[in-house]
Protein backbone atom coordinates (compact mmCIF):
# COMPACT_ATOMS: atom_id res chain seq x y z
CA UNK A 1 0.00 0.00 0.00
CA UNK A 2 2.65 2.39 1.02
CA UNK A 3 4.80 1.50 -1.98
CA UNK A 4 1.92 2.04 -4.38
CA UNK A 5 1.30 5.42 -2.86
CA UNK A 6 4.93 6.35 -3.32
CA UNK A 7 4.88 5.33 -6.95
CA UNK A 8 1.78 7.35 -7.63
CA UNK A 9 3.32 10.38 -5.92
CA UNK A 10 6.51 9.84 -7.90
CA UNK A 11 4.76 9.75 -11.23
CA UNK A 12 2.57 12.66 -10.31
CA UNK A 13 5.51 14.84 -9.43
CA UNK A 14 7.32 13.83 -12.62
CA UNK A 15 4.31 14.88 -14.65
CA UNK A 16 4.11 18.14 -12.74
CA UNK A 17 7.79 18.77 -13.25
CA UNK A 18 7.43 18.01 -16.93
CA UNK A 19 5.00 20.91 -17.14
CA UNK A 20 7.95 23.24 -16.70
CA UNK A 21 9.29 22.13 -20.05
CA UNK A 22 7.15 23.63 -22.76
CA UNK A 23 7.52 24.32 -26.45
CA UNK A 24 8.29 27.89 -27.40
CA UNK A 25 5.13 28.17 -29.45
CA UNK A 26 3.04 28.02 -26.32
CA UNK A 27 4.38 31.31 -25.02
CA UNK A 28 3.40 33.17 -28.14
CA UNK A 29 0.10 31.34 -28.60
CA UNK A 30 -2.83 33.58 -28.00
CA UNK A 31 -6.39 33.46 -29.12
CA UNK A 32 -6.22 35.86 -32.02
CA UNK A 33 -9.17 37.55 -33.57
CA UNK A 34 -10.20 35.26 -36.39
CA UNK A 35 -10.30 36.93 -39.78
CA UNK A 36 -12.61 35.55 -42.43
CA UNK A 37 -11.08 34.40 -45.72
CA UNK A 38 -11.90 37.14 -48.18
CA UNK A 39 -13.77 36.36 -51.40
CA UNK A 40 -15.11 33.01 -50.22
CA UNK A 41 -18.71 32.28 -49.14
CA UNK A 42 -19.12 32.45 -45.40
CA UNK A 43 -20.09 28.76 -44.97
CA UNK A 44 -16.97 27.64 -46.81
CA UNK A 45 -14.71 29.94 -44.84
CA UNK A 46 -16.32 28.68 -41.66
CA UNK A 47 -15.56 25.02 -42.44
CA UNK A 48 -11.89 25.75 -43.01
CA UNK A 49 -11.73 27.91 -39.95
CA UNK A 50 -13.15 25.36 -37.54
CA UNK A 51 -11.45 22.30 -38.97
CA UNK A 52 -8.13 23.49 -40.30
CA UNK A 53 -7.00 26.83 -38.90
CA UNK A 54 -5.66 25.42 -35.65
CA UNK A 55 -2.77 23.89 -37.57
CA UNK A 56 -2.77 25.76 -40.86
CA UNK A 57 -2.83 29.41 -39.87
CA UNK A 58 -1.56 31.78 -37.24
CA UNK A 59 -4.99 31.67 -35.61
CA UNK A 60 -4.36 28.72 -33.40
CA UNK A 61 -6.32 28.18 -30.25
CA UNK A 62 -5.06 25.84 -27.56
CA UNK A 63 -7.45 23.94 -25.30
CA UNK A 64 -6.33 23.28 -21.73
CA UNK A 65 -5.16 19.74 -22.41
CA UNK A 66 -3.28 20.90 -25.51
CA UNK A 67 -1.13 22.88 -23.11
CA UNK A 68 -0.06 19.90 -21.03
CA UNK A 69 3.42 18.47 -21.52
CA UNK A 70 3.92 16.23 -23.52
CA UNK A 71 0.78 16.91 -25.54
CA UNK A 72 1.85 20.49 -26.16
CA UNK A 73 4.99 19.35 -27.98
CA UNK A 74 2.88 17.29 -30.30
CA UNK A 75 0.52 20.16 -30.92
CA UNK A 76 3.40 22.54 -31.56
CA UNK A 77 4.93 20.18 -34.08
CA UNK A 78 1.57 19.81 -35.84
CA UNK A 79 1.33 23.53 -36.20
CA UNK A 80 4.91 23.84 -37.40
CA UNK A 81 4.52 21.08 -40.01
CA UNK A 82 0.97 22.00 -40.85
CA UNK A 83 1.85 25.61 -41.62
CA UNK A 84 4.78 24.50 -43.71
CA UNK A 85 2.43 22.44 -45.89
CA UNK A 86 -0.43 24.91 -46.09
CA UNK A 87 -0.72 28.33 -44.48
CA UNK A 88 -3.94 30.31 -44.66
CA UNK A 89 -2.41 33.32 -42.90
CA UNK A 90 -1.03 34.53 -46.21
CA UNK A 91 -4.46 34.47 -47.85
CA UNK A 92 -4.86 38.22 -48.16
CA UNK A 93 -1.63 38.64 -50.05
CA UNK A 94 -2.45 35.98 -52.64
CA UNK A 95 -3.89 36.46 -56.11
CA UNK A 96 -7.07 34.59 -57.05
CA UNK A 97 -5.42 31.69 -58.95
CA UNK A 98 -3.14 31.04 -55.96
CA UNK A 99 -6.09 31.15 -53.60
CA UNK A 100 -7.99 28.67 -55.73
CA UNK A 101 -4.98 26.38 -55.90
CA UNK A 102 -4.84 26.51 -52.11
CA UNK A 103 -8.51 25.57 -51.83
CA UNK A 104 -8.06 22.64 -54.22
CA UNK A 105 -5.09 21.55 -52.15
CA UNK A 106 -7.21 21.76 -49.00
CA UNK A 107 -10.13 19.90 -50.58
CA UNK A 108 -7.85 17.09 -51.70
CA UNK A 109 -6.45 16.86 -48.19
CA UNK A 110 -10.01 16.35 -46.93
CA UNK A 111 -10.95 13.89 -49.67
CA UNK A 112 -7.92 11.75 -49.00
CA UNK A 113 -9.18 11.47 -45.41
CA UNK A 114 -5.78 12.65 -44.19
CA UNK A 115 -7.08 15.93 -42.90
CA UNK A 116 -7.93 17.06 -40.33
CA UNK A 117 -5.60 14.71 -38.46
CA UNK A 118 -7.65 12.03 -36.74
CA UNK A 119 -5.64 12.40 -33.55
CA UNK A 120 -6.88 15.96 -33.46
CA UNK A 121 -10.57 15.39 -34.21
CA UNK A 122 -10.64 12.69 -31.53
CA UNK A 123 -10.15 15.47 -28.99
CA UNK A 124 -11.64 18.38 -30.90
CA UNK A 125 -14.88 16.84 -32.19
CA UNK A 126 -16.14 20.17 -33.48
CA UNK A 127 -13.44 20.04 -36.14
CA UNK A 128 -14.69 16.78 -37.60
CA UNK A 129 -15.86 17.13 -41.17
CA UNK A 130 -19.05 15.66 -42.50
CA UNK A 131 -19.92 15.09 -46.15
CA UNK A 132 -21.84 18.34 -46.16
CA UNK A 133 -18.79 20.39 -45.28
CA UNK A 134 -16.77 18.78 -48.02
CA UNK A 135 -19.53 19.20 -50.59
CA UNK A 136 -19.77 22.89 -49.77
CA UNK A 137 -16.16 23.45 -50.74
CA UNK A 138 -16.42 21.15 -53.75
CA UNK A 139 -19.49 22.90 -55.09
CA UNK A 140 -17.90 26.29 -54.59
CA UNK A 141 -14.79 25.29 -56.51
CA UNK A 142 -16.79 23.72 -59.34
CA UNK A 143 -19.13 26.65 -59.80
CA UNK A 144 -17.05 29.67 -59.09
CA UNK A 145 -13.42 28.99 -59.21
CA UNK A 146 -13.27 27.09 -62.49
CA UNK A 147 -10.70 28.38 -64.90
CA UNK A 148 -11.90 28.64 -68.46
CA UNK A 149 -9.71 27.91 -71.47
CA UNK A 150 -8.49 30.96 -73.35
CA UNK A 151 -10.26 31.46 -76.64
CA UNK A 152 -8.54 30.77 -79.94
CA UNK A 153 -5.42 32.73 -80.40
CA UNK A 154 -2.32 31.87 -82.29
CA UNK A 155 -0.22 29.76 -79.97
CA UNK A 156 2.83 29.79 -82.18
CA UNK A 157 3.95 32.88 -80.33
CA UNK A 158 7.14 32.13 -78.50
CA UNK A 159 7.41 28.59 -79.80
CA UNK A 160 11.01 28.67 -78.79
CA UNK A 161 13.30 27.36 -81.44
CA UNK A 162 16.34 27.68 -79.27
CA UNK A 163 17.29 24.06 -78.92
CA UNK A 164 20.67 25.06 -77.60
CA UNK A 165 19.27 27.30 -74.88
CA UNK A 166 21.34 27.39 -71.68
CA UNK A 167 19.08 26.12 -68.93
CA UNK A 168 20.06 26.82 -65.34
CA UNK A 169 20.09 24.09 -62.72
CA UNK A 170 17.29 23.71 -60.21
CA UNK A 171 18.19 25.16 -56.76
CA UNK A 172 18.69 21.61 -55.44
CA UNK A 173 21.38 21.01 -58.07
CA UNK A 174 19.36 18.95 -60.54
CA UNK A 175 20.24 19.65 -64.17
CA UNK A 176 17.64 20.09 -66.90
CA UNK A 177 16.83 17.00 -69.01
CA UNK A 178 16.15 18.15 -72.57
CA UNK A 179 15.26 14.81 -74.19
CA UNK A 180 12.00 13.92 -72.52
CA UNK A 181 9.92 14.62 -75.65
CA UNK A 182 11.26 11.38 -77.09
CA UNK A 183 9.94 9.39 -74.13
CA UNK A 184 6.58 7.64 -74.10
CA UNK A 185 3.41 9.15 -72.71
CA UNK A 186 2.37 7.12 -69.68
CA UNK A 187 -0.73 9.24 -69.12
CA UNK A 188 -2.41 12.53 -69.86
CA UNK A 189 -4.46 14.69 -67.55
CA UNK A 190 -6.95 17.45 -67.86
CA UNK A 191 -6.61 19.73 -64.85
CA UNK A 192 -9.78 21.75 -64.52
CA UNK A 193 -8.56 23.12 -61.21
CA UNK A 194 -5.96 25.26 -62.99
CA UNK A 195 -7.01 25.20 -66.63
CA UNK A 196 -4.12 23.18 -67.98
CA UNK A 197 -3.67 20.02 -69.99
CA UNK A 198 -0.73 17.73 -69.35
CA UNK A 199 1.33 14.88 -70.70
CA UNK A 200 3.22 12.67 -68.29
CA UNK A 201 6.25 11.13 -69.95
CA UNK A 202 8.11 8.09 -68.64
CA UNK A 203 11.69 7.24 -69.59
CA UNK A 204 12.54 3.70 -70.82
CA UNK A 205 13.27 2.50 -67.27
CA UNK A 206 9.79 3.60 -66.21
CA UNK A 207 8.08 1.97 -69.18
CA UNK A 208 9.91 -1.31 -68.55
CA UNK A 209 8.99 -1.22 -64.85
CA UNK A 210 5.32 -0.75 -65.73
CA UNK A 211 5.44 -3.64 -68.15
CA UNK A 212 7.05 -5.90 -65.57
CA UNK A 213 4.64 -4.76 -62.91
CA UNK A 214 7.41 -3.43 -60.67
CA UNK A 215 6.19 0.04 -59.87
CA UNK A 216 5.91 0.04 -56.11
CA UNK A 217 8.56 1.08 -55.43
CA UNK A 218 9.73 2.36 -58.81
CA UNK A 219 13.28 1.17 -59.68
CA UNK A 220 16.29 3.48 -59.53
CA UNK A 221 16.74 5.26 -62.84
CA UNK A 222 13.01 5.88 -63.30
CA UNK A 223 12.29 9.41 -64.49
CA UNK A 224 8.96 11.12 -65.01
CA UNK A 225 8.52 14.38 -66.84
CA UNK A 226 5.22 16.16 -66.60
CA UNK A 227 4.53 19.01 -69.02
CA UNK A 228 1.67 21.44 -68.63
CA UNK A 229 0.13 23.68 -71.26
CA UNK A 230 -2.62 26.26 -70.92
CA UNK A 231 -5.93 25.06 -72.34
CA UNK A 232 -6.88 26.81 -75.54
CA UNK A 233 -10.29 26.71 -77.17
CA UNK A 234 -10.17 25.53 -80.80
CA UNK A 235 -12.60 26.55 -83.55
CA UNK A 236 -14.10 23.07 -83.69
CA UNK A 237 -15.12 23.10 -80.01
CA UNK A 238 -12.17 21.01 -78.88
CA UNK A 239 -9.67 22.25 -76.34
CA UNK A 240 -6.01 22.08 -77.29
CA UNK A 241 -2.63 22.59 -75.67
CA UNK A 242 -1.80 26.28 -75.93
CA UNK A 243 0.94 28.18 -74.21
CA UNK A 244 3.64 26.09 -72.53
CA UNK A 245 3.52 26.50 -68.75
CA UNK A 246 6.16 24.26 -67.21
CA UNK A 247 7.90 20.92 -67.10
CA UNK A 248 8.50 19.01 -63.85
CA UNK A 249 10.67 16.01 -63.17
CA UNK A 250 10.84 13.24 -60.61
CA UNK A 251 14.09 11.28 -60.75
CA UNK A 252 14.35 8.08 -58.74
CA UNK A 253 17.58 7.30 -56.90
CA UNK A 254 17.09 5.90 -53.43
CA UNK A 255 20.63 6.74 -52.26
CA UNK A 256 21.26 10.06 -53.92
CA UNK A 257 17.85 11.44 -53.00
CA UNK A 258 17.48 9.73 -49.63
CA UNK A 259 16.56 13.06 -48.01
CA UNK A 260 13.63 13.69 -50.37
CA UNK A 261 11.80 10.36 -50.32
CA UNK A 262 14.07 8.76 -52.90
CA UNK A 263 13.17 11.21 -55.67
CA UNK A 264 14.94 14.22 -57.12
CA UNK A 265 12.34 16.95 -57.73
CA UNK A 266 12.71 19.79 -60.21
CA UNK A 267 10.57 22.19 -62.17
CA UNK A 268 11.33 24.65 -64.99
CA UNK A 269 8.82 27.32 -65.89
CA UNK A 270 7.85 29.10 -69.09
CA UNK A 271 9.40 29.41 -72.51
CA UNK A 272 12.64 30.46 -70.88
CA UNK A 273 12.77 27.40 -68.65
CA UNK A 274 13.52 29.30 -65.48
CA UNK A 275 14.31 26.96 -62.59
CA UNK A 276 11.59 27.00 -59.94
CA UNK A 277 12.28 27.41 -56.23
CA UNK A 278 13.97 29.99 -54.04
CA UNK A 279 15.94 27.76 -51.72
CA UNK A 280 17.58 24.33 -51.83
CA UNK A 281 14.66 22.97 -49.81
CA UNK A 282 11.98 24.18 -52.24
CA UNK A 283 11.14 20.54 -52.93
CA UNK A 284 9.46 20.13 -49.54
CA UNK A 285 6.49 21.77 -51.26
CA UNK A 286 6.43 19.03 -53.91
CA UNK A 287 6.71 16.32 -51.28
CA UNK A 288 3.96 17.67 -49.06
CA UNK A 289 1.44 17.66 -51.90
CA UNK A 290 2.56 14.23 -53.12
CA UNK A 291 2.46 12.87 -49.56
CA UNK A 292 -1.02 11.31 -49.77
CA UNK A 293 0.56 8.95 -52.33
CA UNK A 294 3.24 7.75 -49.93
CA UNK A 295 1.94 4.19 -50.20
CA UNK A 296 2.47 4.44 -53.95
CA UNK A 297 6.06 5.68 -53.84
CA UNK A 298 4.84 9.32 -53.96
CA UNK A 299 3.52 8.93 -57.52
CA UNK A 300 0.00 10.01 -58.46
CA UNK A 301 -0.17 8.74 -62.01
CA UNK A 302 -1.64 5.34 -62.84
CA UNK A 303 0.29 4.69 -66.04
CA UNK A 304 -0.65 2.94 -69.28
CA UNK A 305 0.89 -0.43 -69.88
CA UNK A 306 2.62 0.01 -73.25
CA UNK A 307 2.83 -3.33 -75.05
CA UNK A 308 4.36 -4.20 -78.38
CA UNK A 309 1.30 -5.66 -80.14
CA UNK A 310 3.42 -7.57 -82.63
CA UNK A 311 5.34 -9.43 -79.98
CA UNK A 312 3.45 -12.28 -78.42
CA UNK B 1 -7.65 12.13 -12.79
CA UNK B 2 -5.61 14.50 -14.84
CA UNK B 3 -2.69 12.10 -14.69
CA UNK B 4 -4.64 9.19 -16.06
CA UNK B 5 -6.15 11.42 -18.66
CA UNK B 6 -2.83 12.79 -19.81
CA UNK B 7 -1.19 9.39 -19.90
CA UNK B 8 -4.12 7.90 -21.78
CA UNK B 9 -4.20 10.81 -24.17
CA UNK B 10 -0.55 10.44 -24.93
CA UNK B 11 -0.87 6.73 -25.62
CA UNK B 12 -3.90 7.35 -27.80
CA UNK B 13 -2.09 9.96 -29.83
CA UNK B 14 0.90 7.76 -30.45
CA UNK B 15 -1.44 5.00 -31.49
CA UNK B 16 -3.30 7.20 -33.93
CA UNK B 17 -0.15 8.73 -35.34
CA UNK B 18 1.51 5.43 -36.07
CA UNK B 19 -1.64 3.83 -37.40
CA UNK B 20 -0.61 2.04 -40.56
CA UNK B 21 -2.21 1.59 -43.92
CA UNK B 22 -1.85 -1.60 -45.94
CA UNK B 23 0.80 -1.28 -48.62
CA UNK B 24 -1.02 -1.50 -51.87
CA UNK B 25 -0.04 -3.23 -55.08
CA UNK B 26 1.11 -1.77 -58.39
CA UNK B 27 -1.29 0.63 -59.96
CA UNK B 28 -1.59 0.45 -63.73
CA UNK B 29 -4.32 2.00 -65.84
CA UNK B 30 -4.98 -1.25 -67.68
CA UNK B 31 -8.43 -0.18 -68.83
CA UNK B 32 -6.94 2.69 -70.80
CA UNK B 33 -4.00 0.73 -72.19
CA UNK B 34 -4.21 -0.66 -75.68
CA UNK B 35 -3.82 -4.41 -75.42
CA UNK B 36 -5.90 -5.86 -78.19
CA UNK B 37 -7.97 -4.02 -80.73
CA UNK B 38 -8.70 -6.03 -83.83
CA UNK B 39 -6.75 -5.18 -86.98
CA UNK B 40 -4.61 -2.56 -85.26
CA UNK B 41 -1.19 -3.09 -86.89
CA UNK B 42 0.95 -1.48 -84.20
CA UNK B 43 0.59 0.11 -80.78
CA UNK B 44 0.30 3.89 -81.08
CA UNK B 45 1.25 4.23 -77.40
CA UNK B 46 4.77 3.26 -78.45
CA UNK B 47 5.04 6.32 -80.68
CA UNK B 48 5.96 9.90 -79.85
CA UNK B 49 3.18 11.89 -78.19
CA UNK B 50 2.69 15.11 -80.16
CA UNK B 51 -0.52 16.76 -79.05
CA UNK B 52 -3.33 16.50 -76.53
CA UNK B 53 -6.91 17.68 -76.79
CA UNK B 54 -10.24 17.55 -74.98
CA UNK B 55 -13.75 17.33 -76.35
CA UNK B 56 -15.76 18.84 -73.51
CA UNK B 57 -19.26 17.94 -74.79
CA UNK B 58 -18.37 14.30 -75.32
CA UNK B 59 -16.21 14.16 -72.20
CA UNK B 60 -13.41 12.53 -74.14
CA UNK B 61 -9.71 13.23 -74.35
CA UNK B 62 -7.33 12.50 -77.21
CA UNK B 63 -3.61 12.19 -77.74
CA UNK B 64 -1.98 12.51 -81.16
CA UNK B 65 0.99 10.19 -81.69
CA UNK B 66 3.48 10.18 -84.53
CA UNK B 67 6.44 8.25 -85.85
CA UNK B 68 9.87 9.86 -86.07
CA UNK B 69 9.16 11.56 -89.39
CA UNK B 70 5.87 13.05 -88.22
CA UNK B 71 7.43 14.18 -84.93
CA UNK B 72 9.73 16.55 -86.82
CA UNK B 73 6.78 18.88 -86.79
CA UNK B 74 7.33 19.39 -83.06
CA UNK B 75 10.56 21.22 -83.86
CA UNK B 76 10.04 22.99 -87.16
CA UNK B 77 6.27 23.30 -87.51
CA UNK B 78 6.65 21.88 -91.03
CA UNK B 79 3.97 19.93 -92.92
CA UNK B 80 3.86 16.19 -92.42
CA UNK B 81 6.36 14.67 -94.85
CA UNK B 82 6.03 11.48 -96.91
CA UNK B 83 6.41 8.47 -94.62
CA UNK B 84 4.69 10.15 -91.68
CA UNK B 85 2.42 8.00 -89.55
CA UNK B 86 -0.12 9.56 -87.20
CA UNK B 87 -2.46 8.00 -84.69
CA UNK B 88 -5.17 9.78 -82.78
CA UNK B 89 -6.23 7.82 -79.71
CA UNK B 90 -9.43 8.97 -78.01
CA UNK B 91 -10.43 7.90 -74.53
CA UNK B 92 -13.50 8.47 -72.46
CA UNK B 93 -12.29 10.60 -69.57
CA UNK B 94 -12.92 9.90 -65.91
CA UNK B 95 -12.37 11.74 -62.67
CA UNK B 96 -8.93 11.13 -61.18
CA UNK B 97 -9.69 9.17 -57.99
CA UNK B 98 -6.59 10.64 -56.30
CA UNK B 99 -6.95 14.32 -57.14
CA UNK B 100 -10.15 16.31 -57.25
CA UNK B 101 -9.48 18.75 -60.06
CA UNK B 102 -8.13 16.28 -62.62
CA UNK B 103 -9.54 13.97 -65.29
CA UNK B 104 -7.62 11.02 -66.69
CA UNK B 105 -8.15 8.50 -69.52
CA UNK B 106 -10.64 5.72 -68.87
CA UNK B 107 -11.32 3.30 -71.73
CA UNK B 108 -10.38 3.68 -75.39
CA UNK B 109 -13.24 4.99 -77.50
CA UNK B 110 -11.59 5.08 -80.90
CA UNK B 111 -8.27 4.99 -82.67
CA UNK B 112 -7.74 6.68 -86.02
CA UNK B 113 -4.64 6.46 -88.16
CA UNK B 114 -3.30 8.50 -91.05
CA UNK B 115 -0.53 7.09 -93.22
CA UNK B 116 1.42 9.19 -95.72
CA UNK B 117 2.89 6.99 -98.42
CA UNK B 118 6.10 7.75 -100.30
CA UNK B 119 4.24 10.07 -102.66
CA UNK B 120 2.59 11.90 -99.81
CA UNK B 121 -0.81 10.26 -100.43
CA UNK B 122 -2.86 10.03 -97.25
CA UNK B 123 -4.91 7.07 -96.11
CA UNK B 124 -7.25 7.16 -93.12
CA UNK B 125 -8.31 4.15 -91.05
CA UNK B 126 -10.71 3.91 -88.15
CA UNK B 127 -10.51 1.33 -85.34
CA UNK B 128 -13.33 0.87 -82.90
CA UNK B 129 -12.36 0.86 -79.22
CA UNK B 130 -14.14 -0.93 -76.34
CA UNK B 131 -15.82 2.29 -75.26
CA UNK B 132 -17.06 3.22 -78.74
CA UNK B 133 -20.17 5.34 -78.77
CA UNK B 134 -22.32 4.07 -81.63
CA UNK B 135 -24.21 7.35 -81.79
CA UNK B 136 -21.15 9.06 -83.27
CA UNK B 137 -20.74 9.44 -86.99
CA UNK B 138 -17.17 10.15 -87.99
CA UNK B 139 -16.86 11.29 -91.59
CA UNK B 140 -13.59 10.30 -93.13
CA UNK B 141 -12.78 13.53 -94.98
CA UNK B 142 -13.73 15.67 -92.03
CA UNK B 143 -11.71 13.55 -89.60
CA UNK B 144 -8.69 13.64 -91.85
CA UNK B 145 -8.67 17.40 -91.97
CA UNK B 146 -9.26 17.69 -88.22
CA UNK B 147 -6.42 15.32 -87.40
CA UNK B 148 -3.96 17.03 -89.73
CA UNK B 149 -4.73 20.44 -88.29
CA UNK B 150 -4.39 19.56 -84.60
CA UNK B 151 -1.94 22.09 -83.15
CA UNK B 152 1.05 20.19 -81.79
CA UNK B 153 2.00 20.74 -78.14
CA UNK B 154 5.20 22.77 -78.30
CA UNK B 155 7.76 22.87 -75.56
CA UNK B 156 11.00 24.86 -75.44
C1 LIG C 1 -4.00 18.92 -35.74
C2 LIG C 1 -3.44 19.73 -36.73
C3 LIG C 1 -4.03 19.74 -38.13
C4 LIG C 1 -5.33 20.03 -38.50
C5 LIG C 1 -6.49 20.39 -37.61
C6 LIG C 1 -5.35 20.00 -39.94
N1 LIG C 1 -4.10 19.68 -40.43
FE1 LIG C 1 -3.55 19.55 -42.37
N2 LIG C 1 -1.65 19.06 -41.81
C7 LIG C 1 -1.20 18.96 -40.51
C8 LIG C 1 0.19 18.55 -40.51
C9 LIG C 1 1.05 18.33 -39.29
C10 LIG C 1 0.57 18.43 -41.87
C11 LIG C 1 1.92 18.07 -42.42
C12 LIG C 1 2.07 16.60 -42.62
C13 LIG C 1 3.49 16.26 -42.95
O1 LIG C 1 4.08 16.95 -43.78
O2 LIG C 1 3.98 15.28 -42.39
C14 LIG C 1 -0.61 18.74 -42.66
C15 LIG C 1 -0.66 18.71 -44.03
C16 LIG C 1 -1.75 19.07 -44.79
C17 LIG C 1 -1.79 19.08 -46.23
C18 LIG C 1 -0.64 18.66 -47.11
C19 LIG C 1 -0.85 17.29 -47.73
C20 LIG C 1 -0.95 16.16 -46.75
O3 LIG C 1 -2.00 15.51 -46.73
O4 LIG C 1 0.01 15.91 -46.02
C21 LIG C 1 -3.02 19.51 -46.60
C22 LIG C 1 -3.55 19.68 -48.02
C23 LIG C 1 -3.78 19.77 -45.40
N3 LIG C 1 -2.97 19.49 -44.32
C24 LIG C 1 -5.09 20.22 -45.36
C25 LIG C 1 -5.83 20.35 -44.21
C26 LIG C 1 -7.23 20.74 -44.20
C27 LIG C 1 -8.06 21.07 -45.43
C28 LIG C 1 -7.62 20.75 -42.91
C29 LIG C 1 -9.00 21.08 -42.37
C30 LIG C 1 -10.07 20.29 -42.88
C31 LIG C 1 -6.48 20.37 -42.09
N4 LIG C 1 -5.41 20.13 -42.92
C32 LIG C 1 -6.48 20.26 -40.71
C33 LIG C 1 -1.93 19.21 -39.37
C34 LIG C 1 -3.28 19.52 -39.34
C1 LIG D 1 -0.65 21.16 -55.11
C2 LIG D 1 -0.24 19.81 -55.27
C3 LIG D 1 1.08 19.50 -55.98
C4 LIG D 1 2.30 20.08 -55.80
C5 LIG D 1 2.68 21.25 -54.88
C6 LIG D 1 3.20 19.38 -56.67
N1 LIG D 1 2.55 18.38 -57.33
FE1 LIG D 1 3.36 17.08 -58.68
N2 LIG D 1 1.51 16.27 -59.01
C7 LIG D 1 0.35 16.65 -58.38
C8 LIG D 1 -0.75 15.87 -58.94
C9 LIG D 1 -2.21 15.98 -58.51
C10 LIG D 1 -0.21 15.04 -59.93
C11 LIG D 1 -0.95 14.05 -60.85
C12 LIG D 1 -1.99 14.68 -61.71
C13 LIG D 1 -1.52 15.71 -62.70
O1 LIG D 1 -1.26 16.85 -62.33
O2 LIG D 1 -1.39 15.42 -63.87
C14 LIG D 1 1.23 15.30 -59.93
C15 LIG D 1 2.13 14.63 -60.74
C16 LIG D 1 3.49 14.91 -60.81
C17 LIG D 1 4.43 14.23 -61.68
C18 LIG D 1 4.12 13.03 -62.54
C19 LIG D 1 4.34 11.76 -61.73
C20 LIG D 1 3.25 11.55 -60.67
O3 LIG D 1 3.55 11.63 -59.47
O4 LIG D 1 2.09 11.35 -61.06
C21 LIG D 1 5.64 14.84 -61.50
C22 LIG D 1 6.94 14.48 -62.21
C23 LIG D 1 5.47 15.89 -60.52
N3 LIG D 1 4.14 15.91 -60.11
C24 LIG D 1 6.50 16.71 -60.07
C25 LIG D 1 6.33 17.69 -59.09
C26 LIG D 1 7.39 18.57 -58.65
C27 LIG D 1 8.84 18.52 -59.12
C28 LIG D 1 6.84 19.42 -57.73
C29 LIG D 1 7.50 20.56 -56.96
C30 LIG D 1 8.27 21.52 -57.70
C31 LIG D 1 5.43 19.06 -57.61
N4 LIG D 1 5.16 18.00 -58.44
C32 LIG D 1 4.54 19.70 -56.77
C33 LIG D 1 0.22 17.58 -57.39
C34 LIG D 1 1.24 18.42 -56.94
Amino acid sequence: MKLKFKIVIGILSLVLLAQLIRPEELHSAKAQQVKRLAGVPEEVAKVLETSCFDCHSSQTSWLWFDRLTPVNFLVASHIRDGRKALDFSQWDSLATPKRNAMLYFALNGMLSKEMPLSSYTALHPAAKLDQNDIDLLRAYLLNTALSKPASTKSNSKGAAQSSVMEVKRSPNGIAYLPNYRNWKAISTTERFDNGTIRIIFGNPVAVKAIHEGKTNPWPDGTIFAKTAWKQEQGKDGSVYAGQFVQVEFMIKDVKQYAGTKGWGWARWKGENLLPYGKTVKFDSECISCHRPERDHDYVFTTPFDIKDLNKK
Amino acid sequence: MRLIFTAGLFALMILLMTGCKPNSVDRINTGASITSISRLPENPLEMIPMAVSLQPQRKTMSTLYGNGIAAKRLKDDADYAAGSVLYLVTWKGKADPDWFGARIPDRVMAIESVYFDQNGQKSYTFFKGPAWNSGLDLKKEERLSIILSIPVAKSP
